[in-house]
């Protein structure tokens, strides 16, 4: 998997809306896909367009993520943001500013409150305790 | 000679823009169309020179503006060939002049009674009646039509003597399909049902006349044929509009008012609850004033050639799913198996192209084509065919980036 800060070079140094959009294409290759059977009613977040699943599981108090979505430039965003949380505590996550972080990745379009997609309801089931 | 697009363009500012530093491409008309300068001037000059409260006030300005509004009523009015001026509502839009209908005839239903739609609805007709029914004890059926619209004579049994209320569209907003709706009214009124039909997609293309289809109402939005937001119609036969209850009550829709009862106003006050929307009702004048100065035939001729343009370039592509028509629609809605019409869609955007991806408001009509949602490129009469090639090309280049080797 491509390493955080590569991830973040790749999106920030994006010049248009076009080379965000192939960037993403190229980023989603590399999401894991989730099986059949971790695509649960449970694990589907509310509020997206596309199918979007996010599983989290805690060890020692570290987050650890697999999510997955049935369109591609979803599956790129949640590469984006599985980079920046993946790894970290609870108590870190939620002294991020998320919204702030994808901003500066070119990704803001995708945190409108549109029903065309929910990030932010992504981004809201990664923080909940 | 054939329409040319440039003749009317200049007079819609907003499209001389560029989007992303590509020059934008507006497909996105089904829904909502970008506002002519005459509308645009309308609403400034009410704002500047009479904007008052009507049928209230009896002063200089409130005089220019109540008469400026009962004008807009007219010209609504013989727009749709309406035979009276009253029996032009405003409501917000098409989806509140159904729910006042809906709301209206509640008191008329019975258990048992017959709710009959068509499968090519759009939600704003289906769910109104839905609830209804689940209030009244009726019950809600659903006429298959292909979509392609066709006709089947085994239709007719879907009219029975217990269909009370017949709802339909004219145009899928959707796919486009037009929907065999005289054949459909006449069998609805032999059963003697209220008949309700749906222009919320027809208005900006065909010429309306309320008389030659004969439904007891007819509704659309302003802003689906070059006019404000917030602005739409229920027409309606005067028989039918008598019986409806209002849904509203309030200022304006009353006679005389006392603590123990409450005379109603006469139509089409009665259905007018509150201060309406004075812009609304001025713009949607100035919008159907648009309309009636233009050649109404050669728009839609040349609406229809750039959808039929466009089918037959994504036809001739292959691997292209196309739910609409091939001809005789003013839109193409498509879809790409293995894409997901989002992903088309972020591609079309970034590169200045507006169109719709999802379910379009129709998700039982998604289910019956077998997608979740389909790609829609919808035109209105300033788009060219420059615009609709760009469309194509644009789609084409989206396919074969997301297109997993």
């Amino acid at each position: 998997m491509t390493d955080t800060l590569s991830i973040k070079a790749q999106l920030q140094t994006c010049r248009s809306k076009e080379e965000t959009f192939k960037t993403l294409v190229t980023l989603s290759k590399t999401l894991p896909r989730l099986t059949a059977e971790e695509k649960t009613e449970d694990n589907k977040i509310k509020g997206c367009e596309s199918a979007v699943w996010l599983i989290i599981e805690e060890s020692h108090g570290i987050r650890h993520f697999k999510a997955d979505s049935d369109a591609k430039l979803m599956r790129g965003v949640l590469v984006a943001i599985l980079s920046l949380v993946e790894g970290k505590t609870l108590t870190d996550i939620q002294q991020m500013d998320l919204k702030a972080e994808l901003a500066e990745l070119n990704l803001s379009s995708y945190l409108t409150s549109s029903r065309t997609n929910g990030v932010l309801a992504i981004l809201g089931k990664i923080a909940s305790n | 000679m054939a329409f040319d697009p440039s003749s009317l363009r200049h007079l819609f500012p907003i499209l001389a823009q560029t989007a992303y530093g590509h020059p934008l491409t507006y497909l996105d008309n089904a829904a909502t169309t970008q506002k002519p300068l005459p509308v645009l001037n309308a609403l400034q000059d009410y704002y500047r020179s009479f904007n008052a409260n009507v049928h209230r006030g009896a002063h200089f300005l409130s005089d220019r503006a109540t008469n400026r509004f009962e004008q807009a009523r007219e010209t609504v009015a013989s727009f749709i060939n309406a035979p009276e001026q009253s029996h032009v509502i405003w409501t917000k839009g098409a989806t509140e002049a159904i729910n006042t209908v809906a709301l209206g005839l509640e008191h008329l239903l019975e258990k048992g009674d017959e709710i009959l739609i068509t499968s090519l609805e759009h939600h704003a007709n289906l769910v109104p009646w839905q609830q209804l029914a689940f209030r009244t004890g009726a019950r809600l059926r659903v006429l298959p039509l292909t979509s392609n619209g066709e006709w089947e004579p085994e239709f007719r049994h879907y009219f029975t003597d217990r269909t009370r209320i017949f709802a339909a569209t004219q145009i899928s907003n959707a796919i486009g399909t037009s929907t065999p709706l005289q054949i459909m009214l006449d069998h609805a009124k032999q059963q003697g049902a209220f008949t309700l039909v749906d222009g919320a997609q027809a208005v900006a293309h065909y010429p309306i006349d309320v008389q030659t289809l004969g439904c007891d109402f007819y509704v659309f939005s302003g802003h689906k044929m070059y006019g404000p937001t917030g602005i739409g119609v229920l027409y309606g036969k005067s028989h039918a509009l008598e019986v409806l209850m209002p849904y509203q009550t309030g200022g304006e829709m009353v006679r005389h008012v006392s603590y123990q009862a409450t005379e109603f106003n006469v139509l089409p006050y009665r259905l007018e609850a509150g201060t309406p929307n004075i812009e609304g009702v001025i713009g949607l004048a100035a919008a159907c004033d648009f309309l009636s100065a233009q050649d109404r035939l050669a728009l839609l001729t040349w609406e229809q050639s750039l959808a039929s343009h466009v089918y037959s370039r994504l036809h001739k592509e292959g691997g292209i799913e196309i739910y609409s028509p091939e001809k005789g629609t003013t839109l193409v809605s498509l879809s790409v198996p293995n894409i997901h019409t989002l992903d088309l869609n972020a591609y079309l955007d970034s590169q200045g192209v507006a169109v719709r991806a999802g379910s379009h408001c129709a998700h039982p009509l998604m289910a019956q084509l077998g997608v979740a949602g389909t790609l829609r490129a919808s035109f209105a009469c300033y788009n060219t065919m420059e615009e609709a090639n760009r469309f194509c090309d644009v789609l084409l280049e989206a396919i074969d980036l997301l297109s997993d080797e």
